[in-house]
């Protein structure tokens, strides 16, 4: 099963409905022995079912745009997760705001605009040197947020003028020395078009770029389209496909996905139901901001973020636990300066869910209880805080 | 003038929303459903499917309950020789350091491939 989709298909393609899964049971000795082993099968002292090395890649295709990799002894999710990511969580830096100073061409101003917005520019190094424009304090476009191009052209001759990506200038300073440059690969160096002029029409615009992610607009897509095949052979029976005859025949299998896996997967093979897809074979394809490799390792550091928001929100410190104190301060400020009414949400689960199981909130660091507590109770706890607890009761 | 909800609320917290909020569920021992803010499958499926790795978690599950929402809520109970919080603190910890060989080892597979490339080109 091949699937390549853009990020806009993404909500609605993968999994509509809840997916509930029970532990699986498997004893280590079916583990070792099942036909193709995702993970590698041993459990620690931990009773983790750890895989013995983590993850592995083997790339095997290289160019400007385009980064081919299987990843394998990892799960489906992993790999899953990593697709999305990079699909539509990479930052990256388009046109987002655009001053039209003089527009008397055929376009819309609106049009342009647009156009403009879907330029592709070079972002290499716009994570870490760029701001989310949001995040600045500056309050408007500085150098640490923004890249502010202009484009100025007016035909003054007979015939077609036509205007260019590479006729946008960037003026004031800027976060690198890559972020913001129009990404120009035809042999001429034109870049994409952007307008037609004739005699006497003039186009003068300033254009704000500014750093932004995919879900927000599919502008902002490091990828043109992220291959993603597991299973070639179809041995997991994920896929029932449909045919007139015969599957076999009617169906494409890529053959160098399809004999990349060991003998188990090979199309002859029994079929094995407690067998987890071993290898995932990827397809990275850029549109030439970001290098194939930078989107890959982006799309990495993309989830590891949002895990290390989790750990921080459960309290569990720091990912390598050095500063536990300190990342419980941060939490205790956050929730007593941040907004009380949540905060006290947060002391109202406790209070309500665990009526009469009080050690069950003993996972909830001290430092950050009481911050909760004094900061929530007043607006919202009232109702449910137990007397005793900050709770006024009514 | 419309009811649209704009395209950064699908991934930017709101003003004092938290990422995570912890509720027991008092239905069954050792069960917590965690609430996440501003996530989808992508972080959903990723931790649900590492906790079940885990021997001692005994149910992890996930929904997305409305798809126009971009929440989801992860079920989890466990044996009882941990909390549930501790296994989806672990689970968190065992990802990033997955992703971290992950990223360690991208980087020299595609260093490897590229001086294989270059080697081509200049006839080696």
């Amino acid at each position: 099963m091949t699937i390549s989709l853009h990020s806009d298909e993404e909500h609605f393609a993968d999994y509509p409905v809840i997916i509930h899964n029970i532990s699986p049971r498997f004893s280590p000795h079916a583990y070792l022995t099942m036909a193709y082993i995702g993970f590698g099968g041993a459990y620690n002292e931990d009773g983790m079912d750890i895989e013995a090395t983590g993850p592995k890649v083997t790339v095997r295709e290289a160019t400007q745009d385009h980064v081919d990799f299987v990843l394998q002894s990892t799960s489906l999710s992993l790999a899953n997760s990593l697709r999305r990511a990079m699909l539509a969580e990479v930052p990256t830096v388009c046109i987002d705001q655009v001053q039209i100073l003089s527009n008397t061409s055929v376009l819309p101003d609106e049009f342009i605009a647009h156009r403009l917005g879907l330029i592709p520019l070079d972002s290499r190094g716009c994570e870490p040197d760029m701001l989310f424009q949001r995040e600045c304090d500056c309050g408007g476009d500085c150098e640490r947020c923004a890249v502010i191009l202009e484009l100025a052209c007016k035909c003054e001759r007979e015939g077609t003028m036509m205007v260019f990506a590479r006729d946008l200038i960037i003026v004031d300073a800027r976060p690198n020395e890559y972020v913001g440059q129009p990404v120009i690969r035809d042999p001429k160096g034109n870049g994409p078009l952007i307008a037609k002029l004739r005699r006497g029409q003039e186009l003068r615009v300033r254009c704000t770029a500014i750093k932004g992610i995919a879900k927000e607009h599919a502008k902002w897509a490091p990828t043109a389209a992220v291959g993603f095949e597991y299973d070639p052979n179809n041995k997991l029976r994920h896929v029932d496909y449909w045919y007139e005859e015969n599957a076999k025949d009617e169906w494409p299998v890529d053959p160098r996905n399809a004999n990349w896996e060991s003998e188990d997967t090979a199309a002859d093979a029994a079929f094995d139901p407690d067998a987890t897809p071993g290898a995932f074979f990827f397809d990275v394809e850029g549109v030439g901001t970001l290098d194939p490799d930078q989107i890959v390792q982006e799309g990495i550091k993309v989830l590891q973020n949002k895990l290390a928001l989790v750990i921080q929100g459960l309290g569990g410190g720091s990912d390598n636990d050095n500063n536990n104190t300190n990342t419980n301060a941060t939490n205790g400020a956050v929730g007593a300066g941040g907004a009380t009414p949540f905060g006290a949400g947060g002391v109202q689960d406790q209070a309500y869910g665990g009526a009469g199981d009080h050690t069950s909130y003993g996972g909830y660091p001290a430092g950050g209880a009481t911050a909760y507590g004094g900061g929530g109770a007043t607006s919202y706890g009232t109702p449910y805080g137990a007397p005793g607890q900050n709770g006024y009761g009514y | 003038m419309t009811n649209k909800p704009e395209p950064f609320e699908q991934f930017l917290l709101a003003e004092g929303e938290k990422k995570v909020e912890m509720t027991l569920d008092t239905r069954m021992p050792n069960t917590c459903i965690f609430k996440f803010n501003k996530e989808d499958h992508t972080l959903g499926n990723l931790l649900r499917a590492r906790l079940l790795q885990d021997r001692r978690v005994t149910f992890a599950a996930y929904k997305v309950p409305h798809p126009l929402f971009p929440t989801f809520e992860l079920r989890v109970q466990t044996d009882g020789s941990l909390s549930p919080k501790e296994a989806l603190l672990q689970a968190c910890r065992d990802s990033v350091s997955d992703l971290n060989t992950l990223s360690r080892e991208f980087t020299k597979e595609y260093e490897l491939r590229k001086m294989v490339n270059e080697g081509r080109e200049n006839g080696i």
